[in-house]
């Protein structure tokens, strides 16, 4: 069960955060097609980060001391790095679709083509292999939150919650579920939020009240694009051992899903990320899921192929969308240019 | 002479060229800077590693190797030109399969899954079938038609959502596409048309030569030695101009674009949208079907079969094509043989320098970016062109008339909210 | 000091790409006055009011306040300078509740964290001070397009705007509604609020205005007091040549029923539980013009898209030319039926086909355009060129003009031409004329009464009570989905017509009252 839970909150962490990205990008009024682009470019930007910083031996101490409070500083760090850089990537679909009036779909078509081919470009004449990886060590020996941090020894017992939620699991996952609640109520609760959901749904009456579409369009995809390029990495760190290899699986699209199935809204975001976290867990890890602790892999021992736990997470989305969406109700003005002149 | 020069001018085609030809430069010289930059980073690189770089990007095409003493040489290559016709093949038909869809108001980005589809049913056609009783070329004819048909039927799906559920193409076709890439692992997992044969083998299907099921030459082969073209590029060529007439001349070519261009109009003039949208999603789905039965029935290409983790970058690249072409299926023709000569590209960079071939994939990235905005480049263009002449009252007056931003919103009427 | 004048736009030019849309208008708003801006659609009164209120800069000319030259960059330094507007197409976001959307962009915050209590205090007192009624936390998609306006004004008087600009703010309202607004806006004058009115209603401006500027083509033709004038005159001016302001035609005449609706219900949109069109029956017979009158949004389009069968009905029986058409396919209905549709971007005309393309829109699959699944495109052109001479559609480019470049006027004329050519039975118009000028009115309405005395059916739908009083032969009036009355235009009056409208009065209906 405490796998379960842990792998599940794995999944549906950077699932809910990119899912979040979506919102922000569609509530100013662009569509954001481009998260998977962006989450792959972040990844890149966050391992890359890492692997240099781990040569230029700036964390060597702290890692040789076990101060682990460092280490945690040195992951925020390179989530903080993929957000700017996810932020500065997204400025080319902000600037596609709000100067030079885009066609939305197509330009993050296009971010979703260049941040695999950048990002493997980059990594054949760093690494001159197809993936990146930390210069030394593994996410786990470096990044996890361990018991030994709250002097537990190996075989001391934490209890089912620090069990499940403390030992074992990543400082960024809490750092997500906070930064998602903060700018849940920053969306709804706020001046800047109140503007810029009126621009996603009729920017024109927005534009005859003074608040400046543009500007707010840049800075919902901006967010965007911090939130997508930190979610890109912290998938990297949590899912792919700190390592980036051009690709994240159709997560970002996964995203826009949750988006759409929570109705562009963040609580139902929220619940729709942990049902599509599950199922991307037991695609990922159907064989070693015990869900009663009494040694039997139900799944496994079902004798289903493993190519249709994998397809699973797919099928569903479709299904789910095929479901909900006569319900679903996407920004008004989403995808829509926003002219001056035509107001 | 003036006279005939401004209308050609006025054709609403020659800035479209024109449009296409300034993305892909600028895409190239984009390609260009980033090897340079890099190469100035680089030691083992440098300016003159760099400079070999950005010959290749542009002239990779022509690109004959190296001389003894190193030098880059250039000069008529039939291997490259015959193995660019030979890639474009399938490229000229996802290209199709991206503009169709297009033309109807929809964005076909499920050409992987429709491709991998159509792989799956070609090969096992091919393969499946014994040419012991049926003669080699009708089984060909029936695992090319499998093909179509496994696409055709792969490509409803999104086309079906997409009609009766309102739900985005973009998104349905981005499963179908995973599911599919699953699928086809699945299905050929048990199978045994695994090629066990080659132990170096591991993961491949066999070429359906191993059947004696390969398409025929056409003489191509005398025209380009060494190369591996064939026959296909004339069936893609036709292809084509078939679905060029398709759209401008028949009856369903109109439906189709009135579709496209406002769904809502169609649907007051009695067309029905939603049949329009899972036709033209069946026929892009074929299209892409086809693209992948011409390419792994050729005879000396062969599937990588345990693919669930990634999509065929040639149903990705149809989208390029498609756009670059501005859907214009004989356009098609031309753009396709362009993205595979980025291929020849890449491969050229990966062989003779320390360069890769992804870079050919930004420069792809590059040009699709461009597309977004190529509206805006055709204005930049009509803006130069004709300066002194007054554009048509209703489209440049805005607000005055009551009219001008229904008609903005317009411009997005095949995608039903 | 006080000057007379609060507002002066002097010599204002706006030019758009190959038009000018104001050319040397100068206009003189005096503190407390009701002053209307008169002109036809296109004669550049939203482009000057736009100039206002921030949205264009104009290329010559300036505007003062108080004597003293302002600049105008944006809305918001319309605001600071104390102007308000309440534009033709509401600026409302309908998912937001009414008080957000009147305290957005002035909202009180504290840390950034919106502050709505004193901003709901203050809302609360001015609707009452004005008896602009509205329901706070109501969403606007859910509210009344008249609650809707009251939204607009409230968020003018919420940024304290002593300037008020109304354009066409009568449309959407009904003759009772549209009373209750003057009296509100003289209540504002008499406070000192100067107010403009954007208006091409003459009896409006009679009733309400202090004096009228009269713009023509964009051009400025002169200033006047309405105490000094007539509607004739005025109209005189608006348009530039003595104006009929009746439609002449003979007596109807007529024959077979043409069109016969029974019980027939169109269900509501997007979860709404109601009917959007409940039990209506009616009978259209051959050579005469009946209308159905009503304000907007009360169920006009579904009924018309039940009709034409866009939309599903969920109840009743059609009949059209003797033969059930009920659950038929929009095709098959359109063998005895042209519809001339409400929206003519959205339904009427594909923008980005050529004008011949647009032509056969309906007609491509009759025999003489299509062979074995291919289109005959000369045959289309041929056409194309018939109908362009004989309804006079002016385009660039003759018959491979691309529609969205076409002007209104002629983009609507293709349509009927299209339409009415087609030569059906039964001709279904729904607001023809909207947003088209006097010239381009006439001609559609002598259309429609050619197609009358020439004994087809004619369905009108429209929201302009002049037309419906001046063009039908039988007025119906639709309140919520329902006929609540049936009116004869020579014997009624426009404030009967308006009680119908509201609600206020209702014919009985068989089975009731007893």
């Amino acid at each position: 069960m405490t796998f379960l839970i842990q792998q599940t909150l794995i999944y549906a962490v950077p699932l809910m955060i990119v899912a979040l990205a979506g919102v922000f990008a569609e509530r100013s009024g662009i569509i954001n097609l481009a998260l998977e682009g962006i989450m792959i470019f972040g990844a890149f930007i966050g391992v890359l980060f890492v692997n240099l910083t781990q040569k230029a031996g700036v964390f060597a101490e702290a890692k040789a001391a076990g101060d682990w409070v460092a280490l945690q500083g040195f992951m925020v760090l390179a989530m903080l790095v993929a957000a700017i850089m996810g932020a500065v990537f997204s400025l080319l679909l902000s600037f596609a679709s709000v100067n030079l009036k885009a066609d939305q779909t197509i330009g993050g078509t296009a971010l979703n083509l260049l941040a695999p081919a950048l990002v493997l470009f980059f990594i054949r004449i760093i690494a001159n292999q197809n993936t990146l990886q930390m210069a030394e060590g593994d996410s786990a020996s470096w990044f996890m939150i361990k018991k030994s941090f709250f002097g537990y020894g190996r075989n001391d017992e934490m209890g089912f919650f620090g069990r499940t939620f403390i030992d074992k699991t990543y400082l960024a996952t809490y750092i997500c579920i906070l930064l998602f609640i903060v700018l849940s109520i920053l969306l709804y609760k706020t001046r800047f939020g109140l503007r810029l959901r009126s621009c996603g749904e009729n920017p024109q009456a927005a534009d005859s009240l003074g608040i400046n579409v543009y500007v707010m369009r840049y800075a919902g995809t901006t967010i965007s694009g911090a939130l997508a390029g930190m979610g890109g990495f912290v998938y990297a760190l949590t899912t792919a051992n700190c390592a980036s290899t051009g690709d994240v699986a159709g997560f970002g699209f996964l995203a826009l899903a949750v988006m759409i199935f929570g109705n562009w809204k963040p609580l139902n975001i929220a619940c729709s990320a942990l049902l599509f976290g599950l199922f991307k867990c037991i695609a990922a890890s159907y064989a070693s899921i015990d869900i009663n602790g009494d040694g039997v892999f139900l799944l496994a021992d079902l004798g289903i192929s493993p190519h249709f736990y994998r397809m699973l997470p797919y099928l569903i989305t479709l299904l789910v969308l095929a479901f909900t969406s006569k319900k679903s109700r996407a920004p008004k003005a989403e995808g829509i240019p926003y002219d001056k002149s035509t107001r | 002479m003036n006279g005939g020069l401004s209308k050609l001018w006025q054709k609403g085609g020659t800035k479209s060229v024109l449009a296409s030809l300034i993305s892909i430069l600028i895409g190239m010289a984009v390609g260009g800077v980033i090897i340079l930059v890099v190469g100035l980073n680089n030691p083992n690189l440098g300016l003159s590693g760099a400079w070999e770089g950005i010959r290749l990007v542009f002239g990779g095409l022509f690109s004959t190797g190296r001389t003894a003493a190193g030098q880059l040489t250039f000069g008529f290559n039939s291997t490259s030109v015959g193995n660019m016709l030979f890639r474009a093949t399938p490229l000229i038909l996802t290209g199709l399969s991206v503009a169709v869809a297009f033309k109807t108001g929809l964005f076909n980005i499920g050409a992987p899954g429709q491709y991998l589809m159509g792989t799956a049913a070609t090969l096992m056609l091919a393969l499946g079938i014994p040419t012991e009783t049926v003669p080699a070329p009708l089984v060909w004819v029936i695992a090319f038609l499998g093909g179509m048909l496994a696409g055709a039927l792969w490509g409803c799906i999104p086309g079906l959502v997409k009609a009766y559920l309102n739900i985005n193409e973009v998104l349905a076709c981005i499963m179908t596409n995973w599911i599919a890439a699953n699928l086809v692992t699945w299905m050929f997992d048990g199978s045994n048309y695994r090629n066990l044969v080659e132990n170096t083998k591991s993961g491949y299907i066999y070429k359906t030569s191993y059947n004696g099921v390969q398409t025929a030459k056409l003489g191509l082969d005398k025209l380009f030695p060494n190369s591996q073209v064939n026959g296909g590029i004339i069936v893609a060529i036709v292809i084509a101009v078939l679905v060029y007439i398709l759209m401008n001349k028949t009856t369903l070519g109109y439906e189709l674009k009135a579709c496209g261009a406002n769904r809502h109009a169609a649907r007051y003039a009695g067309i029905s949208d939603k049949r329009n949208i899972v036709l033209s999603m069946a026929i892009a789905g074929a299209l892409s079907g086809a693209a992948a039965s011409l390419y792994y029935l050729s005879g000396n290409t062969e599937f990588f079969w345990s693919t669930y983790q990634s999509l065929p970058a040639t149903g990705f690249n149809g989208i390029p094509v498609a756009l670059l072409a501005a859907s214009n299926p004989i356009g098609v023709i031309f753009t396709g043989c362009f993205m595979s000569m980025l291929d020849i590209v890449g491969l050229q960079l990966t062989n003779l320098t320390a360069y890769n071939e992804y870079i050919t994939d930004v420069i792809i990235a590059v040009i699709v970016y461009l597309s977004a905005f190529s509206l805006v480049i055709k204005l930049w263009l009509s803006g130069r062109g004709k300066k002194h002449k007054a554009a048509p009252a209703e489209t440049a007056a805005p607000a005055p008339a009551p009219d001008a931003p229904d008609g903005a919103q317009d411009a997005k009427g095949g995608e039903a909210k | 000091m006080q000057t007379e004048n609060i507002i002066e736009m002097l010599h204002i030019t706006k030019e758009f790409p190959g038009i000018i849309a104001n050319d040397d208008i100068t206009l003189q708003l005096r503190r407390g006055e009701i002053h209307a801006l008169l002109g036809e659609n296109g004669a550049g009164k939203s482009t000057l009011m736009s100039v206002l209120f921030g949205l264009y800069q104009p290329e010559k000319g300036e505007i003062r306040k108080n004597g003293e030259v302002v600049k105008i960059n944006n809305p918001n330094d319309a605001t600071a300078l104390g102007i308000g507007m309440v534009h033709q197409h509401f600026k409302l976001i309908d998912v937001f509740t009414v008080l957000d959307n009147i305290i957005l962009g002035a909202e009180t915050t504290r840390m950034g964290f919106l502050q709505k209590k004193e901003a709901r205090a203050k809302v609360q007192a001015l609707s009452e001070k004005y008896g602009l009624k509205v329901d706070l936390d109501a969403k606007v998609e859910d509210i009344t397009v008249g609650m809707q306006q009251r939204v607009e004004i409230l968020k003018m008087l919420y940024r304290d705007n002593e300037i008020l600009i109304f354009d066409e703010p009568t449309a959407v309202l009904t003759p009772q509604e549209i009373d209750e607004l003057m009296n509100t806006m003289k209540v504002f004058a008499e406070e000192g609020k100067s107010i403009l009115f954007i208006s091409h209603k003459l009896n409006e401006i009679m009733s309400v205005a202090d004096r009228v500027t009269v713009l023509r083509k964009g051009k400025y033709i002169g200033t006047v007091n309405t105490a000094d004038t007539d509607k004739q005159s005025l109209s005189n001016m608006m348009v530039g040549r003595p104006v009929q302001l009746e439609v002449v035609k003979e007596p109807a005449h007529p024959g077979e029923t043409v069109l016969k609706v029974e019980h027939f219900s169109v269900p509501g949109k997007g979860g709404h539980k109601h009917n959007a069109v409940n039990d209506v029956s009616f009978e259209v017979r051959a050579g005469e013009i009946v209308c159905i009158a009503g304000i907007d949004g009360n169920g006009q389009t579904e009924f018309i898209h039940g009709l034409t069968g866009l939309e599903k009905s969920s109840g009743g029986h059609l009949t059209l030319c003797g033969n059930d058409i009920t659950h038929a396919s929009i095709r098959h209905r359109g063998r005895d039926m042209s519809h001339i549709p409400e929206d003519r971007h959205k339904h009427g005309l594909v923008l980005d086909f050529t004008l011949e393309q647009n032509m056969v829109l309906q007609t491509y699959l009759e025999p003489r355009f299509e062979h074995f699944g291919f289109i005959d495109n000369g045959a289309v052109r041929q056409y194309a060129e018939k109908l362009i001479a004989q309804y006079d559609v002016r385009s660039g480019q003759g018959p491979v003009t691309i529609a969205r470049s076409m002007s209104g006027g002629n983009q609507q004329k293709a349509i009927i031409a299209r339409e009415l050519d087609r030569q059906k039975s039964l001709v279904v118009a729904v607001q023809p004329t909207r947003g088209l000028d006097v010239g381009a009115i006439e001609y559609i309405h002598g259309q429609l009464v050619a197609q009358r005395d020439a004994g087809k059916a004619v369905l009108l739908v429209s929201l302009e009570l002049d037309e419906v009083m001046s063009l039908s032969d039988r007025i119906l009036v639709m309140y919520e989905g329902e006929i609540v009355g049936e009116l004869d235009p020579k014997t009624t009056t426009v404030q009967e017509l308006g009680l119908y409208m509201a609600g206020a009065k209702r014919a009985k209906k068989e089975g009731e009252g007893a």
